[in-house]
Order: structure tokens, then C-alpha cells, then sequence
């Protein structure tokens, strides 16, 4: 019965059915669009893609090969709603249907934007953007190297802002193709050279511009290079608004190229006016300690008892010891304020302003460093000529000058401790006495409390 | 320690140590007396470092055989 039926209507192989359905169905769904979300996302050997797409009532399979997958920037994972396009295929040893994926787009944002999303996300996990892990931006780069287009609005603005804040700087320039997808690899390459040319700060850098054209600074190409630079480096790109994955993984993000150079800058001038202060500090404690010491001394001079070398060398040497401390007081105390006004210091720049400070600042330092430097390294007769008062001032209280005039010092051998009254040795102790050439090692032969009236003798004579 | 050969901010934290010490206590005259002119020395190294070298401008290629060479160049900021 069954196989008289059968004669009427033609009978397929299994392979010929197959055939049929594969023709029909590749025919009639090419270059389709569907719409769904993404399960059981398989990603075979980082090649090849497998994937279901789902709604509430159905599910298809998908196959994306590499030669199509490579070229997403976004990446396609479990629970994620895409649209694909591709034509369905039938595999015919299992009689199985499926999709054939030649692109696969977001819903809902631009692939851009869920790339840079995901991006940001992973390298986040992976520790990239933790602040522990970012380098200091060193206080005096010696050479800076910049990264961005030679012939650009960028590199001029970079160069003015610096040239605005300094006479002298030393800026290396790499060019690089800034703009395009296929300058991630020239940025990184900019990178790589600055970093064996020998530079101390690098800054990337390019103007404004659309997520597309600003998209080399969202590579993850860039971002590893950058991670990986053993150089400090501050990521300036776009405008104000614009926030790249090269922001997140540099030293530093500068709002702005102009920034990028102020941030290289700033740090310098700061330098200029903390060690000015430093010094007029110290000047300052010195003249006034002085001035007091004086009248002491007056007062002093007027007792007979007190007009001996001894006792004055005494006195020098306490006066020695406040000073120290007077001094250290002074600089670490600018420089707990320095720490502060680190981070105050970007609103209070106005180039102008600035550059007139900077100028007088510099004029000031330079003075101040000659008197200093005159005072304590140059000879005696070069420096009463060209010092002021508050010089001499200076001179007297360098506890090197205490033994310039003739005084000694005496230390216990075995404590290191100046010894400032005969209780602080004994005989047969050793000491060492500090000259202004050198020093001497002595025994106590004897202790005699009464002191040798040296002043008066030498009056009498 | 040869301090003309410290780096500016080696010099700094030089300074920085010499301003501890001579915060100590028990700080010996000999050794105050040492780190008073070290630290004056460090003081004006740092400053001639900060004033040191003139504007350079360069811009480093690759020539042919790979090698990495730099040539002045010139930023025109006037306008």
C-alpha cells in the first residue's frame, strides 16, 4: 500500500532534501537583519564566534567568523542587545539552520560609545586607571616630549603656554598622525621613541574633535602603551569635555594641551617662589636674631666679667644652635605650606601675573643665591665690598665663621658632644678640638675652675 | 654626595634631609655646622638648576636605516 503511494510523489534523498532547503532558505534570507539578545556566547579559540540571538519566544544560532568579528570595536557578550546582519545557512550533516553574521551593531547607543564603555570597564578591573600605579610628574622636567601633529594649532599652543612661563625649557617633538583610526599605532610608536630618545615627561596631545576622530585615544592598543611607558605621561585630548581612555590610564589628564603645558610648568615656578621664600625666611630669622643679639651684647659688654673670649664663644655657640633651629623651622614650615597650595595652584594662574612674579622672583633669587653663595664659598675682601650690612650679619652667625675667628670647639671623643662646661669632661678624657682647618685630639691633663682672664691680659699689654 | 651632580629634585630632598637633622635635638655642633653649608650649597644648586639651559626646541624622526635623529625646530607662537 504505503509504497504504491509513495510512486505518486517523488521521493528525496536525505542529501537532496537538504540541498533544496539550504538553496531556499539562503535565497530568500540574505542580507537580513534580526534583532535579539545575545546567549550562550562562545568565543572559539578568540576566533571564531557562536552565539545565540533570542526573544521571548524564540532563538537562532549565529556564527561570526574572524575574518568579520576582528573588525568590531565593541565586543559582543552575553545579555547584550544587538541587531546582525548575514544570510541563514543550513549544515547539512546535521541538518541544522543558522545565521551567518557579516556585522553586529548595538541597540540603543552607537558602537563607539558601548566600545569605549567596555573598554573603560575591563581596564578598570584590571587595575589600569588606580591611582596607586600612577607616576609623579617630576617638579623640574629637564626635557619634555610631546607627541601630536608637527604642523598643528596644538603644538603651537603647547609651545606659547610654556614660553609664557619660562625662558627656558627643552621640548622634543614627535610627530604623529593625530586624527583617523590609524593613528593609535603612530602614537604608540611616538611613545616607544620618545621613551629611547630619553625624555622625562611625555605629553600626548590633539585638539578637539568627534568621538570618530578622537577614537585612537580610545584604542586598547594605546591604553597598554601607555600603561606600560616607564615614563611619566599626561594625556591631553580634545576639549574640556572630552574624557578618552588615554585620560584614565596617564599619569595625568590635562583638560587641555594648553593645560598639559601648564601642569609641566607650574610646578616649576612653584619651585622658584618656594625656595625664595625659603631664603627670605632664613635672611629674614638672621637680621632680627642679629639685631636682638646686638643689644644683648651691648648689655654684655658693659660687665667686666663677661668681656672674656670663653663666654662669648659660649654664647656664639648657643646663638649657633637657636639658628639652626630657627632655620629648620622656617623651611620645613614652607614647605608644609608648599604641600597645600599644590593643590590651589591651578586657579590662582594667570599667565600674565605670573610671568611678572616669576620675573622680579627670579631677579630676587639670584641676588639673594650671589650674597649667599659669596657669603659662604668666596673670599672675605671680595664680599665686604659688594655685601650690605645684613651680609656681615649673615657671616657672623655661619657657625663656620665662629672658627674662621679663631675659635675652638671641644668635643667629647666619646659622646660627640660640644663640651661647654668643665663638668662635661674630666682629666685623662679624651677630646677633639674643632679648629677652622681642622681638628685636634687632646687629653684633659687638669680641670681648673676659674677662667684665665685672657681679655684683660691682652688689654694690658 | 657630589651635589653638582644632583638632580633638582635629588637636591630637594637633600635639603630636605639637612633641614631634619637640623631639627634633631641632639644634633652635634660639628654636624650642625657641616649641614648648615650643605644645605646652602644644595640651595643654590637647586636654583641654578632651575635656571639653567636656554629654550630648545627639536623634532626627533627615524631616518631610513631606523635610527632615531632630531633637528632644531622652529614653533613660531608670534600672532
Amino acid at each position: 500500500m504505503n509504497s504504491e503511494n509513495t510512486t505518486n510523489s517523488k521521493i528525496y534523498t536525505v542529501s537532496e532534501l537538504s540541498y533544496r532547503i539550504k538553496n531556499n532558505l539562503e535565497n530568500s534570507f540574505s542580507g537580513i537583519w534580526i534583532e535579539g539578545e545575545v546567549s550562550n556566547f562562545y568565543f572559539h579559540n578568540k576566533k571564531h564566534m557562536y552565539f545565540d540571538l533570542k526573544d521571548e519566544n524564540s532563538k537562532i544560532k549565529i556564527v561570526m567568523f574572524y575574518q568579520n568579528n576582528h573588525k568590531l570595536i565593541f565586543d559582543i557578550e552575553e545579555g547584550l542587545h544587538i541587531i546582525v546582519n548575514g544570510y541563514i545557512s543550513v549544515y547539512e550533516k546535521r541538518g541544522e539552520y543558522q545565521l551567518i553574521a557579516s556585522d553586529a551593531r548595538p541597540v540603543g547607543k552607537g558602537s563607539l560609545i558601548l566600545a569605549f564603555e567596555q573598554l573603560k570597564e575591563k581596564l578598570l578591573k584590571k587595575g589600569y586607571f588606580d591611582e596607586e600605579i600612577k607616576k609623579r610628574i617630576p617638579l623640574l622636567p629637564q626635557k619634555i616630549g610631546v607627541a601630536t601633529a608637527r604642523g598643528g594649532a596644538v603644538l603651537k599652543d603647547i609651545v606659547s603656554v610654556l614660553r609664557s612661563r619660562s625662558d627656558n625649557f627643552h621640548l622634543v617633538v614627535r610627530d604623529v598622525n593625530v586624527g583617523g583610526t590609524t593613528s593609535a599605532g603612530d602614537i604608540c610608536e611616538a611613545i616607544e621613541d620618545l621613551c629611547e630618545y630619553g625624555v622625562d615627561t611625555i605629553i600626548i596631545a590633539r585638539g578637539g574633535g568627534s568621538l570618530e576622530d578622537l577614537w585612537a585615544f580610545n584604542s586598547e592598543e594605546l591604553a597598554l602603551k601607555i600603561h606600560d611607558c616607564p615614563i611619566p605621561l599626561i594625556s591631553a585630548v580634545g576639549h574640556q569635555t572630552d574624557y578618552t581612555i588615554s585620560d584614565f590610564v596617564a599619569d595625568l589628564r590635562a583638560a587641555t594641551p594648553s593645560v598639559a603645558a601648564e601642569n609641566v610648568m607650574l610646578d616649576k615656578k612653584k619651585m622658584v617662589l618656594d625656595l625664595k621664600k625659603i631664603r627670605s625666611g632664613i635672611e629674614e630669622r638672621i637680621s632680627s636674631r642679629n639685631r636682638s643679639r646686638k643689644d644683648q651684647l651691648g648689655f654684655l659688654i658693659d660687665r667686666k666679667y663677661f668681656r672674656k673670649p670663653l663666654t662669648l664663644l659660649n654664647k656664639a655657640y648657643q646663638d649657633t644652635g637657636e639658628l639652626s633651629r630657627d632655620i629648620a623651622g622656617s623651611i620645613s614650615s614652607v614647605a608644609k605650606g608648599k604641600r597645600l597650595r599644590y593643590k590651589h595652584q591651578a586657579s590662582r594662574l594667570e599667565p600674565e601675573k605670573i610671568r611678572g612674579r616669576i620675573k622680579s622672583h627670579k631677579l630676587l633669587l639670584r641676588n639673594t643665591g650671589m650674597r649667599w653663595s659669596n657669603s659662604f664659598l668666596k673670599h672675605k675682601d671680595n664680599r665686604k665690598n659688594k655685601l650690605g650690612s645684613s651680609l656681615i650679619n649673615l657671616e657672623k652667625s655661619n657657625p663656620v665663621a665662629i672658627l674662621k675667628r679663631g675659635f675652638s670647639v671641644a668635643f667629647d671623643e666619646n659622646t660627640d658632644r660640644a663640651i661647654k662646661s668643665i663638668r662635661d669632661t674630666g682629666i685623662g678624657k679624651i677630646i677633639r678640638l674643632l679648629l677652622k682647618d681642622g681638628t685636634l685630639k687632646a687629653k684633659v691633663m687638669e680641670v681648673d675652675n676659674k677662667i684665665p682672664e685672657i681679655g684683660n691680659k691682652s688689654e694690658n699689654r | 654626595m657630589k651635589i653638582d651632580e644632583l638632580s633638582f629634585e635629588e637636591a630637594l630632598s637633600k635639603l630636605e634631609e639637612v633641614v631634619k637633622d637640623l631639627e634633631k635635638e641632639d644634633i652635634s655642633l660639628e654636624d650642625s655646622m657641616t649641614r648648615f653649608e650643605t644645605g646652602i650649597k644644595l640651595s643654590s644648586h637647586a636654583l641654578r638648576k632651575l635656571n639653567e639651559a636656554e629654550e630648545k626646541i627639536e623634532e626627533l624622526t627615524r631616518s631610513e636605516d631606523g635610527k632615531l635623529v632630531s633637528k632644531e625646530l622652529e614653533v613660531n607662537t608670534d600672532s
